[in-house]
C-alpha cells in the first residue's frame, strides 16, 4: 500500500536520511514557491523539532510513525505562537494564544508542522482568490484556480511541499481543491475530529480534514487526529481503522449515483462521460450500480448557504477589533465596531455576513432560515434511506473544470453553484472523500455516518479498478 | 426593540446592502417544497451531563496570557485601550 509517511519513516530509520534535512528541503520549496500557498513559514520551530528528532535516532531510540513528517495547516488552526490570519486583513496580525485540538494531537505524535496556509478568507470561497496573501495557483496549471477554501493546503500536498496538509471543509472547502489539484481530501463525520480551535465559519458543518496524497496516508492522519474531545461537544468517540481493514472491498455490494448531478445541462461533458465511464467499470467488477434520486442542485447550494451564512454572520460577530484584530477607531465604539469591519472583511465574507444577518431577521427567517433547517432535515432522511439501498454513494466533486484566475470573482453566484456536488453531504454530515481518479476533477464516496472504513475501502478498491 | 434595523446596522458593516448573488439562493429556498413539516423534526442534540467540562476557573499559562495581552490592538501607559463607549 503506497504511503509517503511510510516510506519517510523508513529513510529515517534507516538513516537514509536525516530529519534535518527533510524539513530544510521542504522549507527550501515552499519558500520558493510561486503558487501563494504560503502565509507563514515556521521555519525555526521546524527545524528545532527536526533536531531532537535526529538526536533521537541517533541515541537509538524508537520513534513513532508521525514522528518527523513535516505537515501543513491550513491559515484558520490555533498553534500557539503563530500567527492565525485566516487569510484576512482583520487577523492578519493575530497570534494564536492556544493550539487546536486536531492539531495537538499530530504535535503529540510529533509530526512537524511547516507553514500556515492560504486559502479563501475565513473559509468564505471556493477558488482561494478571497485572500490578502494573492490567489493561490492551481498545482498544475499556474493560470487556474486551486479550488478552495482549502487552496494553499491541496496545492502544498500535490506538489510534494508537504506530506500532508490539515484543511478544513465545511461545504466542499477540503474535497473541491484535493479535486482540483488531483490528491486525495477527506470530509470526515461530522464530529469524528474536534473543531476546537478551528476558526467557526459555519459550526453545524465545519470539519477538520485530512489532504494527502494516498489513500494510505489519509488513513494514517485520520486515526491520529479522530476522538472525542471535551472542548468540543459535538464529538464522539470513534475506533482506530486499522490497516488490513480497509484493503479488502468484498463487503461492498451495490452503490449508487445521483442521477440529476449527471442528467443535467449544468455539467461539463467531459466530466460527465469520464463518471459515466467510471460506472461501467465498477458495473463490470460485478458490482450493482443504483441510479438515486436527490434533490435538485440548487435547492442544495440554497439550503448550504443560506445555514452556512446565518452561522457565519453570528460566528464573525465576535470579530470587531475590540480585544484583538485590526481595529480602526472612529468617533465611538459603534463607529469603531462598523468601519473596523467594513475596512477588515473581504466582499465575499461582507456578502456573507449580511446574507447570514438578511436569514435571521424578523419576517424572514420562517420564510428563509427556518425552511432551510426542514430542508436540510429532509436531506438528511434522503440519505438515511439511500443507505438503506446502498452501501455507498460516488460522484463527481464538481461539475466542471476549475476556473481561470478572476472569473469566480466577477461571478459570485456562479461560484456557489460550483459547490453543487459538494454541499449535500455537509448537510448530511457524511464521510465523503475525494480521490484523484474518475473524472478531470475526481470522484466523491461518501458512506453512512461514521463509517469511514467503508469510504477508505471502496477507495482502494477505485484504485486498484480505474 | 421596535424600531427597524438594516443589514448594515445587524451586521456592523458601513453601507452594507442585500447582494443580488445572495438574494438569488434565497429566492430558491422560498420556493421549495418542503412538505409543510417545518416544525415536525426531531432533533437529539442532548448532552451526557458527564460529557460536560467540569464547571471550574481554569487559569491560562502566562504564555497565552501574554499572547492575548499581545493581540490587544491598542495600549497606553501599560492599560489597554477600548473604544468610547456611548449610551444612547
Amino acid at each position: 500500500m503506497s504511503s509517503q509517511i511510510q516510506t519517510i519513516h523508513k529513510q529515517l530509520i534507516n538513516q537514509d536520511i536525516t530529519c534535518t534535512a527533510l524539513i530544510q528541503q521542504r522549507l527550501d520549496l515552499l519558500k520558493q514557491n510561486t503558487h501563494n500557498t504560503v502565509n507563514a513559514l515556521l521555519d525555526k520551530t521546524a527545524l528545532e523539532l527536526a533536531a531532537k528528532v535526529d538526536l533521537k535516532i541517533a541515541k537509538g531510540e524508537t520513534i513513532g510513525l508521525l514522528e518527523g513528517i513535516p505537515f501543513g495547516i491550513k491559515d484558520v488552526y490555533m498553534l500557539q505562537g503563530t500567527y492565525t490570519t485566516a487569510s484576512s486583513d482583520l487577523l492578519k496580525k493575530y497570534k494564536s494564544a492556544y493550539t487546536a485540538t486536531a492539531i495537538q494531537k499530530l504535535l503529540d505524535a510529533g509530526a512537524i508542522p511547516l507553514v500556515k496556509e492560504n486559502g479563501d478568507s475565513f473559509g468564505h470561497g471556493s477558488s482561494s482568490e478571497n485572500t490578502i496573501f494573492g490567489a493561490v495557483k492551481n498545482a498544475h496549471n499556474p493560470n487556474l484556480v486551486s479550488g478552495g477554501s482549502s487552496g494553499g493546503s491541496a496545492v502544498n500536498v500535490a506538489k510534494d511541499y508537504t506530506v500532508f496538509s490539515i484543511g478544513g471543509d465545511t461545504g466542499g472547502s477540503v474535497r473541491q481543491p484535493a479535486g482540483y489539484n488531483n490528491v486525495y481530501g477527506l470530509k470526515p463525520t461530522y464530529g469524528r475530529i474536534s473543531r476546537f480551535g478551528l476558526m467557526a465559519y459555519a459550526s453545524s458543518t465545519d470539519c477538520v480534514g485530512p489532504i494527502a496524497k494516498s489513500i494510505e496516508d489519509i488513513r494514517i492522519v485520520l486515526n491520529a487526529i479522530s476522538g472525542k474531545d471535551i472542548k468540543d461537544q459535538t464529538t464522539y468517540a470513534s475506533h482506530e481503522i486499522p490497516q488490513d481493514s480497509i484493503s479488502n472491498s468484498t463487503q461492498i455490494k451495490t452503490i449508487g449515483y445521483f442521477k440529476n448531478f449527471i442528467e443535467n445541462d449544468a455539467i461539463d461533458a467531459k466530466v460527465k462521460s469520464d463518471f459515466l465511464e467510471t460506472i461501467e467499470k465498477i458495473k463490470a467488477k460485478g458490482i450493482t450500480v443504483k441510479a438515486l434520486d436527490f434533490f435538485e442542485s440548487e435547492t442544495l447550494v440554497s439550503t448550504y448557504y443560506t445555514l452556512a451564512m446565518a452561522e457565519t454572520a453570528s460566528n464573525l460577530s465576535r470579530l470587531d477589533g475590540t480585544n484583538y484584530g485590526n481595529r480602526i477607531e472612529g468617533d465611538n465604539l459603534k463607529e469603531t465596531y462598523s468601519v473596523t469591519r467594513s475596512e477588515n472583511f473581504s466582499e465575499e465574507s461582507k456578502r456573507r455576513i449580511v446574507g447570514g444577518n438578511q436569514v435571521l431577521s424578523q419576517g424572514f427567517s420562517d420564510a428563509i432560515y427556518l425552511k432551510g433547517l426542514a430542508l436540510r432535515d429532509a436531506i438528511s432522511k434522503n440519505f438515511e434511506n439511500d443507505f438503506k439501498a446502498v452501501d455507498i454513494i460516488i460522484s463527481p466533486v464538481t461539475p466542471n473544470v476549475p476556473p481561470k484566475i478572476g472569473d469566480s470573482l466577477k461571478n459570485p453566484h456562479a461560484m456557489y453553484l460550483s459547490d453543487a456536488y459538494t454541499v449535500g453531504f455537509s448537510l448530511g454530515q457524511l464521510p465523503t472523500l475525494t480521490i484523484p481518479q474518475g473524472t478531470t476533477t475526481g470522484l466523491q464516496i461518501t458512506a453512512a455516518k461514521n463509517n469511514e472504513t467503508l469510504v477508505l475501502k471502496f477507495a482502494n478498491f477505485l484504485k486498484d479498478t480505474l | 426593540m421596535s424600531k427597524i434595523m438594516t443589514v448594515d446596522v445587524l451586521s456592523s458593516i458601513k453601507d452594507a446592502q442585500p447582494s443580488e448573488a445572495v438574494n438569488k439562493l434565497f429566492e430558491v429556498i422560498k420556493k421549495a417544497n418542503t412538505n409543510n413539516n417545518l416544525n415536525n423534526a426531531s432533533h437529539n442534540n442532548a448532552l451526557f451531563l458527564d460529557d460536560l467540562r467540569a464547571d471550574t476557573v481554569i487559569n491560562s499559562s502566562a504564555l497565552e496570557k501574554q499572547i492575548i495581552i499581545e493581540n490587544f490592538p491598542k495600549s497606553k501607559n501599560g492599560y489597554l485601550v477600548v473604544s468610547k463607549v456611548i449610551e444612547e
